[in-house]
C-alpha cells in the first residue's frame, strides 16, 4: 500500500473519530474513497483549452472564442468538444427567474452609485455570483458621460501600462471634447501617452490643472483580487491608479480574503472603496474559464489520455526514447527507475538518439509535460521514472503504437 | 460553454472577454456616444423614458451633488485647518531646528565661495561636527501610518514656505526591489522635477550650484523610517554623506595625491547609479582619509512610529553613528479626532450631524479597528453621501452652509421647492412626534419649514455651547470630547432627563443630589464626572471657569446672560450656592440633534448602511449569502425549507451545507475535553480535508432524494450502476453540476484545490459566519 494511503487512512480515522459523527462506522472506509470510483465523463481537452486560450492571449493573436476551440479540436483529432463542459453549459439555471429580478433590483442603486462615483469615492462590489454583467451594465447606462476602460481581472495576465496608457488617452479626448464645445482652445499638443513614462502617466492623470470641472475616466476592473492581479506590484499599480484624481474606478471582488491584499494606506487613501454588497448568484461563466473541473483532476485514465496527447505531439523518436523507459519500467516493476545511463546507451543502441544532448533535450520535453520523474536509487545513481501504475502504463504503450 | 452555434451573436462579447482589457465606451455628452468595442451592449435604454422624468432626475442629482461639493469642501478645508493648526507648534519647532542645523552647518564652512564647492582639511572648526548627518525623527505616535501621510506632506509644504527644498519619500521607495537608484530617483525627481531613468547623482550638484546657492538647506522627509528597508535606508545615508563628498571631490578643487581615485569618482558619478554605490563602498576608506566638509547641506527627517529605539533597530551600526537626532512628537491620534470632532460636528461648521448610533459607531470603530483619523474622514464624507442619497431634502444642508447670515434667500429657496418636498418634511417622523406632543396646529408650508429649520439651528447653537462649557469645564481632567459628545447627543438620556425633570418640577433646585443620582443610573458617566468636578473647584478656578464659558457662550444669548449674571453675583456672594445653577447651566436644554424637528434634513442616522459601505466583511458576507440564499433570493420553494437542504437550493448553497453538516462537533463536547484536545479538534475543523468522492456523493443524494430519501442517507454506490442511458446524461450532469459548484466555491476562495499529495480530497479554508 502507498504511503499516502496509509496517511490517509490514519488521517482519517483520528479526524473522524470526533467529527464525522453522521457518517458512522463507514466513515473510515469512505473518506479514503478515490475520486476515480466515480465513472468520470470525459474531460480532457477541458485541462488544456484554458492554456491554449491563454497562449493566444499572451501572443496577441486574439481570435474569436469559437476559432481558438475549433482548431483545438482539429489540433487534437477529436470531433466534440469535452462532454463536460458542454454539459455544464447546459446546466438549467436554478432560480433563474429570482436571480433576474434580484440583478435588476440593483438597477435602482445606480443613481446611487454614480453618485458615490462622482463624489471622489471607487466602488468595491462583492457577494456571491458574477457580478460582470452587472456593473457593465452600470456602466453602459448610467456612466455614459464618462469614458469607460474594462480590464478583465480573471484573466492569467493583464499589462496595466497598456491599460494607463489607454485611460490617458480617453482623458485626453475627453478634455479635448469639453474645451472644445466651452471655449474653443485646445491645449498644447504634446508627446505621446504610449512613449511615457509610468510615473508620468500618472502625474498626467493626476493633473490638478487639467481646467475641466469634474473630467474623468472610469475604469472597470472585474475580480481585482484575480490571478492576474493578485500581486502587490499590480495592486500597487492599481492603487495609484485609483488615486489619480481624474480616474473612477469600480472593481468586484469573489475571494473571501480579498482584502488582505491592501494595507491601510491603500484602502485608505488610495483606492478609498465604498463597499457595495452585491450578491447576484449569476453563474461564473466567464470567470471559471481559467478553472479546471475538479473531476478532470488525478485519476489514472485521465493522466493516461492526458499524456498520450502530449506524446501523440511529439516526434517519432522522442515517443520512442518514452517507450523505451516505460517498456524498461514494466520489466523492472521493482526498481526505483531506469538509470540514465542505461537509458541513454538502449537509445544509442537502437538509433533513436545520436548524443547525449538530443537525449536530455527529450528528457526535458518529458519533464515539462511531468511524464517522468528523476529518483536517486540507492547506489546514488539518478533514475529515471514515469509516474504512473503499470496498467496505466500499459494501456498508454498501447495508444502511441 | 464556447459552443459555436450556441450564440452567435454573443462572439463579439465573448471575445471582449477574453482581451485583458478594453474600452467599453467612450464619454459622450449626447446619448448617441461612440462605439470603441463591438461587443458594447446596447445602451442608453434611460432615453426610451419620458424626458421629463429624465430632466427631472438629472437635476435632481445635480442639487444633490452641488450639495455634497459645498458641505464637503466646507467640512474638508475645516478638517485641513484643524490638522494644520494642531501641528503648527511641532512644525514650528522643526522650522527652527531646520534653520539652526543649516546654520551650524554653514558655520562650519566658513565664507563661502560659490565658485569653489570644497575646500579640503583642517577646515572644520568644531570637533567635526559637519561629518554628521542631522536627523530629525519625528515621533507620530501611531503606528498606522496612514494618518501621517498628510502630516508629512504639510511638513514638506511649511519647510518649503520657509525657504527649504523638500523631497518627500515615502517607504515604498526604500524597497529591496527597486534598490538604492530606486529612492535616489524619487528624490532627484522632486528636487529637480523632471523623471530620470538613470540615477545620476551628478545632476543634483549641478542644481544645488545653479539654484541653492548655498543659501537654503536640502531637506529629505521620509513618512516612516520603521518600514523601509533598514539596509537600504542605510546605504542611503551613508550615501547623502558621502554622495555630497565625492561629488565635491568631483566638481571642486581636487588636491589628492592619488590620481587614480580622481578618475574613479568621476568615472562612479557618470555611471548609474547601482555601480556608483559599489564603487563609493570602495572608496569610502581613500576618501574618509582626506576629510572633506559636507557643501550640499542636507537635512534629514524621518517619521518613527514606535519608539526611540527604532533607528537603532532599523539602521546599521555604521549609518548610526552619522546620525545628529533630533527628536519631536506630533499629537496622538485621539487627540487629532477630538479637535475634528470639536471642530466638524459638535461646531456644526457645515450644518451636517450625525446621530448617537452612528457616533458610537465611529467612536468603537475608531478605538476598537482601524484606529485611523483617515476612516473617520472617510466615513464622514461617506454618511453625508448617504444623507443626500436618502433624504430627498437633505440638500437644504446647502442652503444652511450657504447662508450663515442672510436669512432672507434661504425662505425664498425653500418657498421655490415643489409642493410635494414641503409636504414630505412635515411627514418626518420627528416633526409628527412634535405636532403630537404640541398639539399645536401649523401651516404647513415653505415657511413653517423655514422656521422650523432656524428653531432647530438656535436649538443647535444651544446645545453646542453647553456641550463646549463641559467640556471646558473637564478639559483640566483630561476627559474626552468624544465620550462627553456621545453622552450628549444621546435621545434617550435626554428624555428620561425631561420626564424625572417633570417629576421633581415642584421640588426645590437643591435636589442636585438626586438628580446626580438619577444621572448615574442612566449611565451619563462622563456627563456626571464633569458636573461633579465643577462642584469641587476652588473659588478662583469656578472663576476662570465663568471666564471661558462666558467667551463660548457669545453666540447665545439665553445662556451667555445667565453666566454673566452668575459671574457679577459670584463677585460678591457664596459661591457655593451658585453651583448649583452652574451645574443646571452647563447640562439644560441640551437638546440633542434626534429630540428636534426635520433633524432627519440634516443628521445622518443610518448606521448599519454607513458600516457596510465602510468596511465590507467578505469573508462573512459571502457564507453567508451562500447559506441564506433564500432570504435574499426571495424564494418561496426554498424559504419554505426553512434554510434546511432541499434540491431546489442553489449547488454551490448545497456544498457549503453538506459541508457543514458533515462535522457536526457538538459545541458542548469542548466543555468536556482538555485544553489539548480542544486545539487538536478546532484545529482539525479549521484544516478541515474533505474527500471528494463522498462529497460527490452526499452531493448526489442531496440532489437526487427530492423527498424520497432522507437527507443523511447517501445514495448507495451499487444501484447507479445500473446504467441506462438517460442515466448517464444525468450522470455527467450530475458532475458538471458538482464540478461548476467546486468551482464557485474555489473562486470565492471558501475550498483549496486537491493537492498532488493527497489528490481526493480538498481543503476547506474559510469557517464561521
Amino acid at each position: 500500500m502507498d504511503v499516502d494511503e496509509i496517511e490517509e487512512e490514519e488521517f482519517g480515522f483520528s479526524r473522524n473519530y470526533f467529527l464525522a459523527k453522521e457518517l458512522g462506522s463507514s466513515s473510515r472506509k469512505k473518506s479514503a474513497r478515490k475520486l476515480s470510483e466515480i465513472d468520470l465523463v470525459d474531460e480532457e481537452v477541458c485541462v488544456l483549452i484554458p492554456i491554449i486560450v491563454q497562449l493566444y492571449i499572451q501572443l496577441e493573436l486574439i481570435a474569436p472564442t469559437v476559432r481558438i476551440l475549433h482548431s483545438c479540436a482539429v489540433v487534437f483529432g477529436i470531433g466534440d468538444l469535452s462532454e463536460l463542459r458542454e454539459v455544464a453549459a447546459s446546466i438549467e439555471p436554478k432560480h433563474e427567474k429570482e436571480v433576474n429580478e434580484l440583478i435588476s433590483s440593483y438597477k435602482s442603486l445606480y443613481s446611487k452609485w454614480l453618485f458615490v462615483l462622482r463624489s471622489g469615492f471607487a466602488l468595491l462590489m462583492y457577494g456571491f455570483g458574477s457580478k460582470k454583467a452587472l456593473i457593465e451594465d452600470f456602466a453602459s447606462k448610467s456612466l455614459t458621460e464618462y469614458s469607460v476602460v474594462v480590464v478583465n481581472g480573471y484573466l492569467q495576465s493583464i499589462n496595466l501600462k497598456q491599460v494607463v496608457i489607454t485611460l490617458a488617452e480617453l482623458l485626453w479626448d475627453q478634455v479635448k471634447l469639453r474645451q472644445k464645445t466651452t471655449s474653443g482652445s485646445l491645449c498644447k499638443s504634446q508627446q505621446p501617452f504610449n512613449t511615457r513614462s509610468m510615473s508620468d502617466l500618472l502625474t498626467f492623470l493626476d493633473s490638478p490643472d487639467l481646467e475641466v470641472e469634474e473630467c474623468f475616466v472610469c475604469i472597470l476592473v472585474h475580480n481585482i483580487d484575480g490571478p492576474g492581479l493578485r500581486d502587490s506590484d499590480s495592486q500597487q499599480c492599481l492603487a495609484s491608479i485609483a488615486a489619480c484624481s481624474h480616474v473612477r474606478m469600480v472593481a468586484s471582488i469573489d475571494h473571501v480574503n480579498a482584502p488582505l491584499l491592501w494595507d491601510k494606506k491603500m484602502v485608505h487613501t488610495q483606492f478609498d472603496w465604498y463597499w457595495c454588497h452585491v450578491p447576484t448568484f449569476a453563474p461564473y461563466k466567464v470567470e471559471s474559464m481559467f478553472f479546471p473541473f475538479i473531476l478532470a483532476h488525478g485519476g489514472s485514465a485521465q493522466s493516461v489520455k492526458t499524456a498520450s496527447i502530449v506524446l501523440q505531439s511529439l516526434t517519432p523518436n522522442a515517443q520512442n526514447v518514452f517507450k523505451v523507459l516505460a517498456e524498461h519500467q514494466l520489466a523492472h516493476p521493482d526498481e526505483e527507475g531506469m538509470p540514465i545511463n542505461n537509458l541513454y546507451s538502449t537509445c544509442r543502441e537502437r538509433f533513436l538518439v545520436s548524443s547525449q544532448v538530443t537525449l536530455n533535450s527529450h528528457l526535458t520535453e518529458f519533464k515539462d509535460h511531468e511524464l517522468i520523474k528523476t529518483k536517486r536509487n540507492s547506489d546514488g545513481q539518478d533514475c529515471l521514472c514515469i509516474p504512473l501504475t503499470n496498467e496505466a502504463l500499459q494501456k498508454l504503450i498501447a495508444e502511441i503504437v | 460553454m464556447y459552443s459555436p452555434n450556441e450564440h452567435p451573436h454573443t462572439v463579439p462579447l465573448a471575445e471582449n472577454n477574453l482581451q485583458p482589457f478594453f474600452v467599453l465606451h467612450k464619454a459622450s455628452k449626447s446619448s448617441e456616444s461612440t462605439a470603441i468595442s463591438p461587443g458594447r451592449p446596447t445602451k442608453r435604454r434611460l432615453d426610451s423614458s419620458p424626458k421629463v422624468s429624465l430632466n427631472n432626475e438629472n437635476k435632481n442629482e445635480n442639487i444633490k451633488m452641488e450639495a455634497f461639493q459645498c458641505v464637503w469642501s466646507k467640512i474638508e478645508s475645516k478638517i485641513k485647518d484643524v490638522l494644520r493648526s494642531i501641528n503648527a507648534d511641532v512644525f514650528d519647532e522643526i522650522g527652527q531646528w531646520v534653520r539652526e542645523s543649516f546654520n551650524e552647518i554653514c558655520s562650519c564652512r566658513g565664507p563661502v565661495d560659490p565658485s569653489k564647492s570644497s575646500l579640503p582639511y583642517p577646515f572644520v572648526h568644531n570637533g567635526g561636527l559637519v561629518k554628521k548627518l542631522f536627523t530629525g525623527l519625528v515621533f507620530t505616535k501611531n503606528i498606522e501610518t496612514v494618518d501621517d501621510i498628510l502630516t508629512f506632506a504639510e511638513l514638506g509644504l511649511n519647510l518649503k514656505s520657509r525657504g527649504c527644498y523638500v523631497a518627500n519619500i515615502s517607504s515604498l521607495d526604500f524597497s529591496t526591489k527597486n534598490g538604492i537608484g530606486g529612492c535616489l530617483r524619487a528624490f532627484l525627481r522632486q528636487l529637480l522635477m523632471v523623471d530620470i531613468e538613470a540615477a545620476d547623482v551628478s545632476l543634483l550638484a549641478s542644481w544645488y550650484s545653479d539654484h541653492g546657492k548655498y543659501e537654503k538647506p536640502v531637506v529629505v522627509i521620509i513618512e516612516d523610517m520603521e518600514r523601509c528597508s533598514g539596509d537600504l535606508l542605510s546605504d542611503f545615508i551613508n550615501m547623502l554623506r558621502y554622495v555630497i563628498r565625492i561629488l565635491l571631490l568631483n566638481f571642486g578643487t581636487w588636491r589628492s595625491d592619488s590620481i587614480f581615485v580622481k578618475v574613479l569618482l568621476v568615472a562612479a558619478c557618470k555611471v548609474s547609479l547601482s555601480v556608483f554605490v559599489l564603487a563609493t563602498v570602495d572608496l569610502f576608506k581613500m576618501v574618509d582619509n582626506n576629510e572633506w566638509s559636507v557643501k550640499i547641506p542636507i537635512i534629514l527627517i524621518a517619521g518613527v512610529a514606535t519608539s526611540a529605539d527604532a533607528p537603532r533597530n532599523v539602521l546599521t551600526a555604521r549609518a548610526l553613528q552619522y546620525l545628529s537626532t533630533s527628536i519631536f512628537s506630533l499629537k496622538c491620534p485621539a487627540e487629532r479626532l477630538d479637535a475634528i470632532i470639536e471642530a466638524v460636528l459638535v461646531k456644526n461648521c457645515a450644518g451636517f450631524s450625525v446621530g448617537h448610533k452612528v457616533a458610537t459607531f465611529l467612536r468603537s470603530y475608531f478605538l476598537r479597528q482601524d484606529g485611523t483619523v483617515t476612516s473617520f474622514v472617510r466615513a464622514l464624507k461617506m454618511a453625508i453621501i448617504q444623507q443626500l442619497s436618502i433624504e430627498p431634502l437633505s440638500f437644504v444642508l446647502k442652503l444652511l452652509v450657504d447662508e450663515g447670515d442672510s436669512k432672507g434667500s434661504w425662505y425664498e429657496d425653500l418657498a421655490n421647492l415643489p409642493e410635494e418636498l414641503i409636504k414630505h418634511s412635515f411627514e418626518l417622523p420627528s416633526y409628527r412626534k412634535y405636532s403630537s406632543n404640541r398639539n399645536n396646529h401649523v401651516e404647513l408650508n415653505a415657511m413653517s419649514l423655514g422656521h422650523g429649520l432656524s428653531e432647530m439651528q438656535r436649538l443647535q447653537e444651544l446645545w453646542r455651547s453647553r456641550l463646549m462649557c463641559l467640556y471646558e469645564a473637564g478639559r483640566y481632567h483630561k476627559v474626552a470630547l468624544l465620550d462627553l459628545y456621545l453622552e450628549a447627543l444621546d435621545p434617550e438620556l435626554y428624555n428620561s432627563r425631561l420626564s424625572n425633570q417633570g417629576c421633581d418640577s415642584a421640588k426645590d433646585r437643591s435636589l442636585l443630589s438626586n438628580n446626580d443620582k438619577l444621572f448615574k443610573l442612566q449611565r451619563a458617566e462622563v456627563t456626571n464626572q464633569v458636573i461633579r468636578k465643577i462642584r469641587d473647584l476652588p473659588a478662583v478656578k469656578l472663576s476662570q471657569l465663568l471666564k471661558s464659558w462666558e467667551r463660548l457662550t457669545k453666540g447665545t444669548m439665553e445662556v451667555h446672560e445667565k453666566i454673566m449674571e452668575l459671574q457679577s453675583q459670584m463677585v460678591s456672594e457664596d459661591v457655593k450656592s451658585h453651583k448649583a445653577e452652574l451645574t443646571d447651566i452647563s447640562k439644560d436644554t441640551m437638546q440633542p440633534i434626534e429630540c428636534i424637528p426635520f433633524h432627519e434634513l440634516i443628521c445622518f442616522k443610518d448606521v448599519d448602511n454607513l458600516q457596510s459601505a465602510l468596511a465590507g466583511d467578505p469573508r462573512r458576507r459571502i457564507q453567508i449569502d451562500l447559506l441564506n440564499f433564500y432570504k435574499i433570493l426571495k424564494c418561496g420553494c426554498c424559504s419554505n425549507s426553512g434554510g434546511t437542504l432541499s434540491p431546489s437550493m442553489h449547488d454551490t448553497s448545497i456544498m457549503l451545507l453538506r459541508w457543514t453538516f458533515r462535522v457536526p462537533f457538538p459545541i458542548i463536547l469542548y466543555a468536556f475535553l482538555p485544553m489539548k484536545e480542544v486545539l487538536y479538534t478546532l484545529a482539525q475543523e479549521h484544516g478541515d480535508l474533505i474527500n471528494l468522492h463522498d462529497w460527490f456523493q452526499s452531493f448526489k443524494a442531496s440532489i437526487s432524494s427530492s423527498g424520497k430519501k432522507g437527507l443523511k442517507k447517501l445514495a448507495s454506490p451499487k444501484k447507479r450502476k445500473e446504467n441506462t442511458s438517460s442515466q448517464n446524461n444525468s450522470d455527467a450532469l450530475l458532475q458538471a453540476r458538482f464540478c461548476r459548484a467546486v468551482m464557485e466555491l474555489q473562486i470565492t476562495g471558501l475550498l483549496r484545490m486537491p493537492s498532488k499529495r493527497r489528490p481526493d480530497c480538498v481543503q476547506r479554508v474559510a469557517f464561521g459566519v
